[in-house]
């Protein structure tokens, strides 16, 4: 297995590894939504009039829509007024080299195993690096630049690129699509955005990392992927936050777009700050992510979710081209008090449309996880496909998992196959392993990520690497 | 190295082993025989720290330690190996993988550093050669899968991987065919030496004809009421059980 | 659906009013209870998350007459064919909703097999120890069966006693030259170690629109054995909403099977509350239905308490622009350890205008469980009809035999010879083919 080396290392804290936070000075907007508030945001990002006004229509619908309660999740309701909508590092000019970025920030990421010129030199991974929302670096933007391969932050799009960014902004999540997407696009700070262009194959994985990391400021990331025809890209996205005693909302919207003949491979690592052990803090989760393919175009989700305290998450396809492919490949961890609700949705609209979901869920201690999913077969789309696994382990006896599943067909020539499962780690394997030397907590590790390999496999290899640890770490001292 | 010392061992209540005193030394090769539900399988259960098990007496001391304070990886540490009777499977996890850990987890405990890589490599392939394993086996989920002489071939291996200084054979011959059979005795013959030591515990003789033991004890209704050299599994093949039970009555 | 519960509320009085000395005590709170539940959230909509596939609109739009007049009477040759033939059975038939003495066989002697009103005025104990204990209070519909319960089944099969033939509840309802609506009223305990098996049919004679809104409740007592059949074969002018709640206890084992073949439009409300350990529950569903056609099936089972089993099977075909839907849930609570549950939906679609909408649920709270559920959506394997037809099968028979041998495994529970065989005659029959087949 590619990734062998990973089991070897030794996990050492048992607490929150990356439970520290930078110390950097913000440029932030005092608490509260209003239009004002908005009107500031956008002034502050010198974006053209028409930006404030899709800001605002996406306000005024949010105000009259409300929160939704149908997910499989309680938690006090987020004081959307106590939040900052806007904090951003205090030096504000254009970045030439690592070497302007705050030595804090470096620091910083030192300590997550990601430092920005190891990145560079040792994997070719271009980094965007998004912290309290306004980009500070860029990497490898001239290398991109020659294949006509726009990634930059989203503030950037707007300014450089608006026709691109007016074309496809909202087209795939519209402004009113949910409470949490319509608040997004009326205060979302900053993201990632990118662009490949015909018949490019990218050819490094391009990476964000994101990070909260102010106290009581709220995150509204905005990302916006574009694969013209027949080009392809690899998208990773990490998160990791600092350990912190107040609630955190986080609410991010993706949009996917893959056209004619494009494929396009998103994966996420998500490590938000949980909670601690009796589920004090931890951030809410509440993330819109769906993808449109065209004719012969695939789109793959991956992810792997330990993190949060609370998550509700859908990354979906609309398979609205012919031929076009959709995957979902998810392993969501749960401990302590975490709750995750979390599945995808495959909308088959064309003829010959194939989706996968192989979902993994893993529930310890006093967690709740559920799996929520739709396979919608329309009534033109003949030949499509569908399969989806969804399988739960179980660790201790205060947990729950859940599986809701919504299979709706409306075409003769669908095949569907569900098939769900839920289980317990067997104590003749722990046994067993024991037998052999290796420890329980060892052995969990090892048990889980057997059973998580299907979707690690699809994980590039640095981040497979990074989501066993995840693994490892988000269940320990859950047996016993 | 082992010592057992009137060892009283149950399950849910239920008293299976009843006394069980016995000694092994290096170099030896002990045969531990008896009917269905004489207590073998508790015996090897116990002796690696299954926690199903209650010990309700007596002692087992491995190389001057009480083992029955350790934990079943510990217990592993200190050399003691089972080869299971039915080996669990764990799919996702490759046979690789498996023995990686297994005996970095060993080094680790005893701190050595990891296993480099290389040497990791020339030894897996030492010892596949032994059992006859081609590589396509290593990169197979843990036993899922395995067929029947698949799966004590890859116990067989492990214990080649992890040189054990007892290695307890659980009815090891059951479900192999007489080439199996053949190549896993083989493989054990290979791996004795006069600092280590094996109980093969089998309900026939067949395993026997391959691992020649030292000593042959029989356990019956939780007690080791014979022992002797291995013409006793001989006669225990001519005139099977019922002789000993007969035996224990007249006694 | 506003003009039918205003006219429910009406006729609750009127109901109350007809009731005399009957209308006091504990039987009746529970109905005004019921009433008063309903009078609040009224009838479920689309909104409703447990009706998100299911329009009642078009089926509760209809001026329905509430209260049928007891003059008109059926034949025994009229409605023959809507008994088991060949095989004796104790027989509860109900004309619009009164007792048909004199085509109704009944019994007190070792077990009870008689009327719900009869067992009201006759057995007020039984009637406050069960009566609406098993149905769910938020479910609408049972909420305003409840209210009106007046008249049904009671069955009670005493300790250790077990019934010799099987018993047939048949609902008849006449023509009486308007839409009409009944609610009948079923109450089902099988005591410690008894047996029975039982049979359900409402079948409508009418021309116009008819709705039936039937509630059963069972007991299934210590050690109690229980199979209880629905035939779902009504005219295409019927409509029928079933809420059928179990309670087992220890050891005991049920089997609810649910054969949906006819009527316009169906609703099955099943649910399963295990409340002692050591239970076996089995929900069997068959449903084939086309043009102008709605089968849903609800379930639900409750793990309440370890060690119970449960295994559930649904198959439905559906043709021309028929729309089927399966929403079953498991639920296993905190301690219901090894707990067995299985669930499996599988569905064919036989043309492009038919639907199916389907929600199989695992809500679990223990960890040492085995929990499983399948769906599938498909179509009849090609290469096994190619091979049929190269055999000499014509297709249509052959198709036939195929989508039969699909549906075939939700009979598995059917013990009764004469109803596995008309079960099957009726499969047939709605396949369209005459094939003197029994897998």
């Amino acid at each position: 297995m590619k990734t062998e080396e990973s089991y070897l290392e030794e996990v050492t804290a048992s607490e929150y590894k990356y439970g520290f936070y930078t110390n950097i000075e913000s440029d932030k907007v005092p608490p509260g939504l209003n239009e004002e508030v908005i009107r500031i945001i956008s002034a502050k990002k010198n974006e053209p009039e028409w930006m404030l006004e899709w800001r605002l229509d996406a306000f005024r619908k949010f105000q009259k829509m409300t929160e939704p309660k149908w997910p499989n999740v309680t938690y006090p309701e987020p004081d959307l007024q106590a939040i900052s909508y806007y904090a951003a590092p205090k030096k504000k000019k254009e970045l030439e080299s690592l070497d302007e970025v705050d030595p804090e920030l470096l620091k910083t990421f030192e300590k997550l195993g990601i430092s920005l010129d190891e990145q560079k030199r040792l994997t070719g991974v271009a980094m965007d690096v998004v912290v309290d929302s306004v980009s500070v670096a860029t990497t490898f933007k001239a290398k991109l630049r020659e294949l006509g391969i726009i990634f930059c932050s989203i503030s950037e799009a707007i300014q450089e690129h608006p026709e691109l960014v007016k074309k496809y902004l909202g087209t795939v999540v519209p402004k009113s699509d949910n409470y949490y997407a319509a608040l997004n696009s009326a205060v979302f700070t900053d993201g990632s955005f990118c662009y490949i262009p015909k018949g490019v194959r990218c050819p490094m994985e391009l990476s964000t990392y994101f990070r909260i990391n102010e106290a009581g400021t709220g995150q509204f990331e905005r990302t916006l992927v574009i694969a013209d025809e027949a080009s392809y890209v690899s998208y990773l996205e990490g998160c990791t936050a600092p350990m912190r005693d107040e609630n955190q909302l986080h609410a991010a919207v993706v949009e996917l777009v893959a056209l004619d003949d494009a494929e396009i491979k998103y994966s996420t690592v998500q490590n938000w700050y949980p909670g601690d052990k009796e589920g004090k803090g931890g951030v809410y989760n509440f993330v819109t992510k769906r993808g449109l393919c065209e004719r012969n175009a695939k789109i793959s989700w991956t992810q792997v979710e330990t993190g949060s305290a609370v998550t509700w998450k859908y990354p979906s396809c609309i398979l609205k081209g012919e031929n076009s492919v959709g995957e979902f490949y998810s392993v969501a961890v749960t401990n302590n008090y975490q709750q995750a609700d979390t599945g995808t949705k495959m909308i088959h609209l064309g003829k010959n449309t194939k989706s996968t979901i192989i979902s993994k869920g893993i529930c310890a201690g006093k967690s709740n996880g559920s799996y929520r999913g739709l396979v919608k077969i329309g009534p033109r789309a003949e030949n499509a496909r569908n399969f989806s696994q969804c399988d739960s382990l179980l660790m201790g006896d205060g947990c729950g998992s859940h599986t809701f599943p919504y299979i709706e067909t409306q075409n003769k020539s669908a095949k569907i196959e569900h098939e769900a499962t839920t289980s317990k780690i067997g104590e003749d394997q722990i046994f067993y392993c024991q037998q052999r030397g290796i420890g329980e907590e060892e052995a969990i590790a090892l048990i889980v990520n057997g059973y998580c390999k299907d979707v690690l496999n699809q994980l590039p290899m640095e981040f497979a690497v990074e989501a066993q640890k995840l693994l490892a770490i988000s269940l320990e001292g859950s047996v016993g | 190295m082992l010592k057992i010392s009137n060892l009283q061992a149950g399950i849910e209540g239920k008293e299976i082993l009843k006394g069980i005193d016995l000694e092994v030394k290096p170099g030896e090769v002990h045969a531990i025989m008896g009917p269905n539900g004489s207590g073998k399988s508790t015996l090897s259960s116990v002796i690696a720290g299954r926690e199903d098990y209650e010990v309700n007496g007596g002692n087992i001391d491995f190389e001057g330690e009480d083992l029955l304070d350790l934990g079943p990886d510990e217990r592993a540490h200190k050399g003691i190996f089972l080869s299971f009777q039915y080996p669990v499977e764990i799919p996702g996890v490759t046979v690789t993988n498996f023995i990686k850990t297994a005996i970095n987890e060993s080094r680790k405990a005893k701190g050595e550093e990891a296993m480099p890589a290389n040497e990791m490599l020339k030894k897996m392939r030492e010892k596949m050669s032994l059992l006859e394993i081609d590589n396509a086996f290593l990169s197979r989920s843990l036993n899922e899968g395995f067929s029947g002489g698949e799966k004590k071939r890859n116990e067989i291996f492990q214990m080649a991987m992890l040189e054990p200084k007892l290695a307890i054979l659980d009815e090891t011959d059951s479900g192999l065919d007489i080439d199996a059979l053949r190549i896993v005795a083989n493989g054990v013959n290979k791996l004795k030496s006069k600092n280590n030591a094996v109980i093969v515990i089998t309900h026939y003789q067949r395993l026997l004809d391959y691992i020649v033991p030292d000593f042959v004890h029989v356990l019956y209704k939780g007690r080791i009421v014979k022992s002797g050299d291995k013409t006793l599994a001989h006669e225990l093949e001519a005139k099977g059980y019922d002789w000993i039970k007969e035996e224990r009555v007249e006694g | 659906m506003e003009a039918l519960k205003d006219k429910l509320e009406s006729s609750f009085l009127v109901f109350e009013n007809e009731l005399n000395g009957q209308a006091l005590g504990e039987v009746h709170n529970r109905r005004k209870e019921a009433f008063e539940r309903f009078v609040e959230s009224g009838f479920p909509t689309k909104r409703h998350e447990e009706w998100k596939y299911t329009n009642l609109k078009p089926i509760l739009k209809h001026d329905y007459r509430v209260f049928l007049s007891d003059d008109n009477t059926v034949d025994f040759s009229a409605i023959k064919k809507f008994f088991l033939s060949d095989t004796d059975t104790y027989k509860l038939v109900f004309i619009d909703g009164y007792y048909s003495s004199w085509l109704s066989e009944t019994t007190h002697e070792k077990f009870d097999i008689c009327t719900f009103s009869s067992m009201l005025t006759k057995y007020r104990d039984v009637a406050e120890k069960y009566f609406n204990k098993a149905l769910p209070k938020e479910e609408a519909l049972a909420s305003v069966n409840t209210a009106f319960a007046k008249e049904g089944a009671f069955i009670r099969i005493k300790r250790n006693q077990t019934a010799d033939k099987p018993v047939e509840l048949i609902f008849i309802t006449t023509d009486h030259g308007v839409e009409t609506m009944s609610q009948p009223r079923n109450l089902v305990v099988v005591e410690e170690n008894a047996e029975v098996s039982i049979l359900e049919r409402h079948q409508s004679l009418s021309s116009k629109p008819v709705l039936t809104n039937v509630a059963t409740e069972i007991f299934a007592l210590r050690d109690s054995r229980l199979n209880y059949y629905k035939i779902q074969n009504d005219v295409h002018t019927a409509s029928l909403i079933d809420s059928t709640s179990v309670k087992q206890y220890a050891n005991s084992s049920v089997t609810v099977g649910t054969f949906a073949l006819g009527n316009k439009f169906v609703r099955n409300n099943l649910n399963f509350f295990l409340e002692e350990e050591y239970t076996q529950s089995y929900l069997d569903g068959i449903t084939i239905i086309d043009e102008g056609q709605t089968v849903d099936h609800h379930t639900l089972v409750d793990h309440k308490v370890p060690n119970c089993y449960s295994d559930e099977l649904y198959k439905g075909i559906y043709d021309a622009n028929a729309h089927g839907v399966f929403n079953g849930k498991v639920m296993v609570h905190p301690h219901a350890q090894k707990t067995n549950a299985f669930q499996q939906n599988n569905n064919i679609l036989l043309t492009d205008k038919a639907s199916i909408d389907t929600k199989p649920q695992l809500e679990i709270y223990a960890d040492d469980v085995k929990c499983s559920h399948g769906c599938t959506i498909g179509q009849l394997d090609d290469e096994a009809l190619f091979y049929m037809q190269s055999r000499g099968i014509p297709e249509k028979e052959a198709k036939a035999l195929l989508l039969y041998a699909f549906a075939n495994d939700s009979l598995r529970n059917v013990k009764i010879p004469a109803l596995r065989k008309k079960l099957n005659r009726q499969i047939a029959n709605k396949l369209n083919v005459n094939l003197d087949f029994e897998l």
